[in-house]
């Protein structure tokens, strides 16, 4: 039995000491393995006959899959990663700054007709997907989707699962709506206790991905992140929070809540709420997929980075709105 | 280079929070936003009407009323899908999804001098204000 140290790189989250551990202990031959994040250090215990290049070389391999690599000599840290988040500020603010201008600019506002069919509902789809109500599920959406590509490069897998629960939700409760032609989920304050939090989470991973958790990692106890990543990689997650996009605060939502409701039959109401929901799919579609291919570019520091400050401000922004919906606090904005 | 880069991050960054601030704080208080009013305060029968326009938000955003007479609120809808269509007036204990196209009209009572009467949409993007003087 011979221990190694190695250095790690790529680790970025909480969950990566979960994740490396659980992946090298699995290879033949390594008995231990302990990461230690702070230092960026791995220990394991071995019994390979192999040289300590050689074993950084094959355990390289397995982890290399999830951003991660091991070496025998401290990598020089790129410099840049200390400079991205100086280009990351001014780009999310500009992208928050372009989504309260279009809101403001008033084009959103444009007439459709007394009566809603499955045409106008998609156009309202569309218009919705860029509405207020992005601050709340497209912000979720970014923040999820960023997340998850950062802790598992090239995985589209939860992203296909959200947007799959989404629709499916839309359709059956569309259809459910419908037919029963009574409320659910139309309910002001349970929609906005959602909605706050919706937006705690989107602070929380906005954080995340700007990298303020890094330096505080290790004052956590291992086991709540060990819970998280368990929670995060289940496949019924991504759907389950698809689904829950249905009760989400959004005024457009909710309009097409009471249109369904009003339609008398479980046909006319999912197709209402389910044409309604692919109107929203492009918008949602490009910010979860862009995610997932800007991970994968050289990019993806300054667009993690970048990601995260626009979804702490549409977070605080929903955050505030939410509680001033509940009448917690006073309105602070119009916009 | 950096600290190049760092100095004009912080002004770009402050010049976008300040121009998001201006841009979607609550212009209730400032005087440009009162010109509108009158126009849509009627009395009926002793009883006052006041109208609101609840589409992307609610027009006008502040109207004053007399105080100590009979109040009504109208809030008309026109295809109003967004968010002003969710409206909650909390103290008159209305909370109510309103119908796309149409009259909404909510009784407020007698609202006394000084009292104000807060509109604002379920998700809390869009307020208005109705204050008696």
């Amino acid at each position: 039995m011979k221990t190694y140290t190695f250095h790690v790189s790529g680790t970025h989250c909480p969950s990566c000491k979960i994740l490396i551990e659980d992946t090298l202990n699995e290879q033949v031959g390594i008995e231990r393995t302990t990461v230690d994040l702070n230092q960026e250090k791995v220990t394991i215990d071995t019994t390979l006959n192999e040289g300590q290049q050689k074993l950084a070389e094959m355990l390289t391999e397995k982890v290399k899959r999830n951003g991660y690599s091991l070496s025998v000599e401290k990598q020089t840290k790129e410099k840049v990663n200390h400079a991205v988040i100086w280009e990351a500020i001014p780009i999310g603010l500009t992208f928050l700054a372009l989504f309260f201008l279009i809101q403001k600019s008033g084009i959103l506002n444009f007439g459709l007709g007394g009566t809603v069919t499955p045409a106008t509902s998609f156009i309202i789809g569309l218009v919705a997907s860029v509405s207020s109500c992005l601050a709340v599920v497209g912000g979720l959406v970014l923040s999820l989707s960023a997340t998850v590509s950062q802790d598992k490069i090239s995985d589209v897998k939860p992203i296909m699962l959200f947007h799959g629960g989404r629709l499916i939700s839309f359709i059956v409760l569309g259809g459910i709506l419908g037919a029963i032609g009574s409320a659910i989920g139309i309910n002001f304050t349970v929609t906005a206790i959602l909605g706050i939090i919706a937006s705690t989470v989107m602070i929380v991973l906005g954080l995340n991905l700007v990298g303020v958790f890094e330096k505080i990692i290790i004052t956590l106890p291992a086991g709540v992140f060990s819970f998280f990543r368990k929670i995060e990689h289940k496949t019924i997650t991504p759907l389950l929070v698809g689904v829950g996009t249905f009760f989400l605060p959004c005024g457009f939502t909710q309009a097409m809540q009471v249109a369904a409701l009003s339609s008398g039959s479980f046909l006319s109401g999912l197709l209402i709420m389910g044409v309604f929901a692919l109107g929203t799919l492009p918008m949602l579609a490009l910010l979860s997929f862009g995610s997932a291919s800007f991970a994968q570019s050289k990019h993806a520091p300054l667009f993690f980075k970048s990601a995260g400050v626009l979804v702490i401000g549409l977070g605080v922004f929903a955050l505030l709105a939410g509680l001033a919906g509940l009448g917690v606090i006073d309105p602070l904005f119009n916009i | 280079m950096e600290k190049i880069i760092t100095i004009l991050s912080i002004i770009i960054s402050i010049a976008l929070i300040g121009g998001m601030i201006y841009l979607v704080s609550d212009g209730s208080n400032t005087s440009d936003d009162q010109v509108a009013q009158s126009q849509n305060v009627e009395i009926r029968d002793g009883v006052q009407y006041v109208t609101i326009t609840a589409r992307g938000g609610y027009t006008p955003s502040v109207t004053e009323i007399r105080g100590g007479i009979p109040t009504k609120l109208v809030v008309k809808t026109n295809s109003t899908y967004d968010c002003s269509a969710s409206l909650v007036v909390r103290s008159a204990g209305f909370q109510k999804m309103l119908q796309p196209t149409g009259e909404e009209i909510i009784d407020l009572g007698i609202v006394k001098s000084g009292e104000k009467v807060q509109g604002v949409c379920g998700m809390g993007m869009y307020n208005f204000l109705v204050q008696a003087i």
